[in-house]
C-alpha cells in the first residue's frame, strides 16, 4: 500500500539509465486483447469526473512525449480504475478496524479510516475545486504546466506522506506534521492520495498487461525486460542487448 | 438321419457337461511352499510385508480410508472397484482363514472360491514367500481396525462380468507357485529380485501385456518383462533394454528417487508417485539398494551406457560456460526471434526451469533430455504435464511435493502439440511422430496428476 518509501524513486531517472531499444514488434498474439480504445473504456469504479482527473494526471506523471511509451499508451488508468473497484480499492488486505489517527507522523505508517478507492474519490474532488477556486478550471482541464504546478503542489505539501527531507530527522518521535493542513484541502484522511497516485501509476506502467496497464508490454520492451520469461540465464553478464521481446503471464509476446 | 441327430445330440451333451464342469468344478488353492527358517515373527513383519506389496495404493480411494476399498481401477474391458481389505466382517476380509487369504494372493481366489479379476496382481503376488503372506495376514486381520464400506460392483459388460471365464485365463497366464531362488539370500541381487518380480509387483505395470491381458513374463530371464508397458494411457517406462528409463543411471540414483521421489535426472509423478509415497519410501536402506542393484543389472542398464550418453556436468554455473553441446541447446541459448516455434514456446514456458541444456536441476527439476515421459510411446503423459503440471510424491526423506504449474490457460492446443512435438526431438530425445492438437484438445479437460 501506500507507503513513504515508494516514493524515493525518481519517477523517470531510473528509466533513462535501464532503457534498451527494443523494438516494439508486436507478436500475434499481444493484439488478441481486443481491447476497447481508452477514449471508449467505461470506467469500473471513476465517475467521469475522476476519470478525467486520472487520465490527466498519470498522462503528466509519465508523460508521451519522453523516449518511451507514456502513461496514456501503456493504458495506465484502467490499471488504476481496475485496481480501485477491485481488492486493492476497497482495502480487503488491509487492517481497517482502528483506532485511527490520520494526523500521526507518516513514520506510524497508513493511518487514514478510508480504503484507498475513497482516497481517491474524496482527493479529487477537492482537488478539482480547489483547482476551480484557484485557475477557474478542474485539473483535467487546466494546461499541462498548471498541472504540473498542482502536481508539484501535492507533492511538497506538508503532509503528502513522504520522502520530504525532515522525514528522517522525525523518526525519533517528533511530532511535526500533525497541523491537518495540506495544500488543496486535502484533510489528513486525504493526505496519502498522491504517494498513492504516483505507485499506482508506476505499477499500472510495469505490472503484468493482464491487469490492464502496460498494454502491448510497451513498458517492459522500453526498457528491455523480458518478462515472464525468467529464461534467459545464457545472456546474465553479455554486453548485448537480448534480442527477444518480452512475454507476459498470460503467453502473449511483444 | 438319426444316426446324425444322436451323434449331434451326444456332442451338444458332452458340450454342455464340459461347460458345466469348467464353470462348477471346485477350484483349489496352491499348498504353502516352505517357510524359511530365520523368518520373522508375523507380527514384526506384517505393517513392512504390506508396505512391499504397496496394498494402499490400489486399495485406498482417493479421500477413503485406507484399505476400505472402492478406488476404481479401469481395465481394458470396464471398471473395477478395488475391495475393502479391512477385517471388516461384512463389507471386508473379516473371517477369512490364512488359507482363504493365501488363495487370494496367489490363487485369484477369494473366500468362496470365486475367481478375482487380475487387477489384483496374483500373477505376480505368486512368488510371494510364505513368511511375506503371513506378515500380510497378520496386519490385515489382526493390525488393522475393521472399516465398513461397501465397495461399488464393477462396471463391467457381458461377457467380462462372468468370473468364471477366468479359470480360462489362469490356465494361461499364471506363473509357478513360490520364489525359485532366495527372498531372505543375503546376496543383493537375489534378493531385489525377489522384490521386483515379486511383492514390488512393478511387472504388472512396467511390462507389456497381450491382447488377453497376459503380462509378458514375470522374471529377469523372460524377454519381455519390465521392457514397459501402458496404463490408462500412461506410459509406465521400460527399466530394461534399449528405452530403459534408467539406462546409465547408477544404483545409488535408483535408490535415491525411489526412496525420496526425486534425483539428479528425473521427478517421480503420476501413478508412480503413489507407489513411491505408500511403498518405495518405507523400503529400507538395504532392499532399496537390491532393488536398484537388481534393475541396474538389467540388460541396457548400468552406469556405462550414461556415458556414452554424456552425463550432466555439475552446477548451472558450470554448465552455462561449457560450450553448447547440442543444435537445440544453440538455438535455445541464441534467443533468436526468427528460431522455430516449438523452441521458442520451450524459451517462453519451460527454459526458466528445465534451462536451455534440457537438463533442469538436480532434484528439483527433472532433466527433459532423455527424459522417459517425454520420449513415451504414447505423448499422453507429456501433454497431461504440459496442460496440469504435476506434483512430486510427499516422502519422509523430502516432504515438500514440489509442483510444477499446468500451462493449459497460457498455452492454446496448437502450442501445447507444437512444443510437445519439439520437446520430443529436441537435445538427444528420439521419439517418433509429431503431436496432434486433437490430442491435446481431448485431455484439455482432464484433471491434472
Amino acid at each position: 500500500m501506500s507507503h513513504p518509501t515508494y516514493l524515493n524513486t525518481t519517477r523517470r531517472g531510473f528509466l533513462g539509465g535501464t532503457a534498451a531499444a527494443s523494438a516494439l514488434a508486436l507478436g500475434d498474439r499481444a493484439q488478441a486483447q481486443d481491447a476497447p480504445p481508452l477514449e471508449e473504456y467505461t470506467p469500473e469504479y471513476l465517475s467521469a469526473a475522476e476519470w478525467a482527473f486520472v487520465m490527466a494526471a498519470t498522462a503528466r506523471i509519465i508523460p508521451s512525449d519522453g523516449a518511451g511509451p507514456g502513461a496514456i499508451e501503456t493504458r495506465v488508468p484502467v490499471f488504476i480504475d481496475l485496481q480501485l473497484a477491485g481488492d486493492f480499492g476497497n482495502a480487503a488486505d488491509l487492517y481497517m478496524e482502528g483506532p485511527f489517527k490520520p494526523d500521526a507522523p507518516d513514520t506510524l505508517g497508513p493511518q487514514s479510516p478510508l480504503t484507498p478507492a475513497e482516497i481517491y474519490r474524496g482527493a479529487i474532488e477537492r482537488i478539482d475545486a480547489a483547482c476551480t477556486d484557484e485557475y477557474g478550471n478542474v485539473f483535467a482541464d487546466l494546461d499541462p504546466t498548471q498541472q504540473d504546478e498542482v502536481l508539484s503542489a501535492l507533492e511538497e505539501g506538508p503532509s503528502t506522506s513522504g520522502n520530504t527531507p525532515d522525514m528522517a530527522e522525525d523518526a525519533g518521535g517528533g511530532a511535526p506534521n500533525t497541523d491537518g493542513s495540506t495544500a488543496f484541502g486535502l484533510t489528513p484522511e486525504l493526505k496519502e492520495f498522491f504517494s498513492l497516485l504516483v505507485q499506482n501509476t508506476k505499477e499500472g506502467y510495469f505490472a503484468d498487461p493482464m491487469y490492464g496497464g502496460n498494454a502491448d508490454m510497451a513498458a517492459w520492451s522500453y526498457i528491455g525486460f523480458p518478462g515472464a520469461r525468467g529464461s534467459y540465464a545464457e545472456w546474465v553478464g553479455r554486453e548485448e542487448d537480448y534480442p527477444l521481446g518480452p512475454v507476459s503471464i498470460s503467453g502473449e509476446r511483444a | 438321419m438319426k444316426t446324425f441327430l444322436r451323434i449331434l445330440g451326444a456332442l451338444v451333451i458332452v458340450g454342455v457337461v464340459a461347460l458345466l464342469v469348467f464353470i462348477f468344478w471346485p477350484v483349489s488353492r496352491s499348498a504353502p511352499t516352505q517357510v524359511a527358517a530365520n523368518a520373522p515373527e508375523p507380527a514384526e513383519h506384517g505393517e513392512y510385508a504390506m508396505r512391499l506389496a504397496d496394498c494402499a495404493a490400489c486399495h485406498t480411494a482417493e479421500g477413503g480410508e485406507p484399505f476400505a476399498g472402492g478406488r476404481p481401477i479401469e481395465s481394458p474391458v470396464g471398471t473395477i472397484y478395488s475391495a475393502n481389505i479391512t477385517p471388516d466382517p461384512e463389507t471386508g476380509i473379516g473371517g477369512w482363514t490364512l488359507a482363504e487369504f493365501r488363495g487370494a494372493l496367489i490363487d485369484g481366489l477369494d473366500e468362496e472360491g470365486h475367481h478375482l479379476y487380475p487387477a489384483m496382481p496374483y500373477t505376480n503376488y505368486r512368488g510371494l514367500t510364505e513368511t511375506d503372506i503371513a506378515g500380510l495376514y497378520h496386519y490385515f486381520i489382526e493390525d488393522l481396525e475393521p472399516v465398513r464400506n461397501e465397495v461399488p460392483a464393477n462396471d463391467l459388460p457381458f461377457p467380462f462380468d462372468q468370473r468364471w471365464g477366468l479359470r480360462a485365463w489362469k490356465w494361461v497366464a499364471m506363473p509357478d507357485v513360490g520364489f525359485a531362488s532366495g527372498a531372505t539370500s543375503d546376496d543383493p541381487i537375489e534378493r531385489g529380485a525377489y522384490l521386483v518380480e515379486g511383492p514390488g509387483h512393478c511387472g504388472a505395470c512396467h511390462s507389456p501385456r497381450n491382447t488377453l491381458f497376459v503380462q509378458d513374463g514375470y522374471t529377469a530371464s523372460d524377454a519381455g518383462f519390465l521392457t514397459g508397458g501402458v496404463i490408462a494411457g500412461w506410459t509406465a517406462p521400460a527399466l530394461r533394454g534399449e528405452d530403459s528409463a534408467i539406462a546409465g543411471w547408477t544404483a545409488e540414483e535408483v535408490a535415491q528417487i525411489l526412496g525420496t521421489g526425486r534425483n539428479a535426472h528425473a521427478a517421480i509423478n503420476g501413478e508412480m508417485a503413489l507407489v513411491v509415497e505408500d511403498s518405495t519410501q518405507y523400503l529400507t536402506a538395504d532392499d532399496l539398494m537390491a532393488v536398484s542393484q537388481y534393475l541396474v543389472g538389467l540388460d541396457g542398464n548400468g552406469a556405462n551406457r550414461g556415458q556414452e550418453q554424456g552425463t550432466p556436468s555439475g552446477g548451472l554455473a558450470e554448465r552455462l560456460l561449457d560450450d553448447p553441446a547440442t543444435q537445440t541447446e544453440r538455438i535455445l541459448a541464441s534467443a533468436d526471434p526468427g528460431m522455430p516455434e516449438g523452441a521458442r514456446l520451450y524459451l517462453d514456458n519451460c527454459g526458466a526451469c528445465h534451462f536451455v541444456d534440457g537438463k533442469g536441476a538436480d532434484e528439483v527439476f527433472p532433466e527433459l533430455d532423455g527424459s522417459s515421459i517425454v520420449q513415451a510411446g504414447e505423448p499422453t503423459g507429456l501433454i497431461s504435464m504440459i496442460l496440469h503440471g504435476g506434483a512430486l510424491p510427499s516422502t519422509e526423506a523430502r516432504p515438500y511435493a514440489l509442483r510444477m504449474p499446468g500451462f493449459a490457460d497460457r498455452l492454446s492446443d496448437d502450442e501445447v502439440a507444437t512444443l510437445a512435438s519439439f520437446l520430443r526431438t529436441a537435445w538427444n530425445n528420439e521419439a517418433s511422430g509429431t503431436v496432434e492438437a486433437g490430442a491435446v484438445a481431448d485431455m484439455r479437460s482432464e484433471e491434472g496428476g
